[in-house]
């Protein structure tokens, strides 16, 4: 209820307190216990307030029935809200929402686990259709690679060949005298010039 | 404050409010496997980029773990406090789907959320006065309007106890 009495040694207590905060009430105790007491207050003894016999039984009966009554009212309130809370959580009804929301979550695992299923279908199908263009490509590889295989074979049959004419006119033992003499019969001039594609300048007068 | 990361939407609280997946009290855990890459995945991936930020926000208690490139297809897992585990595949999903599927199954429904909002309206009643923990006013002379507290503005001679009982007295 009271705020908690703060003690200041300064007199002027009053104006450090915030403004917006409930001013603190007669600060119990402005004299330290050292203090001695008042010159008017010496010979004061402290008299407790005068009591009537009479209304002190009166009060007394009528607080007692006061406090029966309004413990009575609030242990009724509090038994209610318990009884309440007991009803939700434990109550028929709560047993029965309790049936319906399992029966919802069986329902909505079964949707579940039909929607799984129409997925791993699909990747089903995914998963072939990427088995088989791995296949495929496979085989185009291996069909390739026998095609190289054949062209390197043929241009190495078609270089054999090739040799082979040549070696017609290969110069031989046998030959040699004859092909020294034709040689030199037939002499030949090769001081041309020739342009960049090969061909033969014609311009300039061969020596 | 500056704005961090891709998509700084996402760390405000109006975004955060706008998620409509709250899970049913059952669910305690929820497991996201995907991969960082392939075309199937990226739905769980937007999934987590933009979506969990809202799930987690709306529902703080349920443990929400990412593992990435675990498994070669992205799936959601829930883990419900009887120890049942609920599997959600997501591969090939946009993330709207994905949301709409996990809301459907794990969520709590719109009637469900009208009726637990409803309650705590009926509890945090504002015509009550009492501690600033439980209620909005601690007493009337706060209200706006009303005689203020006598502690900060004197009473009116004429409101006091006292006059009053001298005005009696004086008459009788």
């Amino acid at each position: 209820m009271f705020q908690v009495a703060t003690r200041f040694p300064n007199p002027l207590c009053r104006f450090l307190t915030p403004r917006a905060s409930v001013l603190v009430e007669a600060v119990r105790g402005r004299k330290s216990r050292t203090d001695p007491k008042a010159k008017s207050k010496a010979g004061r003894v402290k008299v407790p307030p005068p009591v009537d016999p009479v209304e002190m039984v009166v009060l007394k009966e009528r607080f007692t029935q006061y406090d029966l009554i309004t413990r009575a009212l609030r242990f009724e309130f509090k038994e209610e809200m318990l009884r309440q809370r007991y009803e939700q959580e434990v109550g028929s009804l709560a047993e029965e929402r309790a049936k319906q929301e399992a029966e919802e979550h069986c329902a909505l695992m079964a949707w579940n686990d039909a929607e799984n299923l129409q997925l791993w279908k699909l990747r089903e199908l995914r998963v072939l259709k990427g088995l088989e263009e791995e296949e495929l490509k496979k085989t185009e590889l291996a069909i390739q690679r026998e095609m190289k295989m054949e062209s390197f074979v043929k241009e190495k049959e078609q270089e054999i060949l090739q040799l082979q004419e040549e070696a017609k006119t290969f110069i031989t033992l046998e030959n040699l005298d004859q092909r020294i003499e034709e040689a030199l019969d037939n002499l030949k001039n090769y001081n041309f010039a020739i342009d960049k594609e090969g061909r033969v300048v014609k311009r300039t007068v061969l020596q | 404050m500056p704005m961090k990361g891709r998509f700084p939407i996402r760390r405000t609280l109006e975004y955060l409010q706008k998620g409509e997946v709250v899970f049913k009290n059952s669910v305690k855990i929820m497991t996201v496997n995907y991969n960082t890459q392939g075309e199937l995945s990226e739905g769980a991936r937007k999934f987590v980029f933009f979506n969990v930020p809202q799930i987690q926000y709306k529902n703080p208690w349920v443990q929400i773990m990412m593992f990435k490139n675990m498994t070669p297809s992205p799936f959601i897992r829930f883990y419900l406090d009887d120890g049942q585990q609920v599997l959600v595949d997501t591969e090939g999903k946009d993330y709207r789907e994905i949301t709409q599927h996990i809301k459907k199954i794990m969520g709590k429904t719109p009637e469900v959320l009208q009726a637990e909002a409803l309650a705590k309206m009926v509890a945090s009643n504002p015509a009550n006065f009492g501690p600033k923990k439980y209620c909005l006013k601690e007493c009337m002379c706060e209200v706006e309007g009303q005689v203020p507290c006598p502690g900060v503005v004197p009473l009116p001679k004429e409101m006091t106890g006292k006059w009053r009982a001298q005005m009696r007295a004086a008459e009788d």
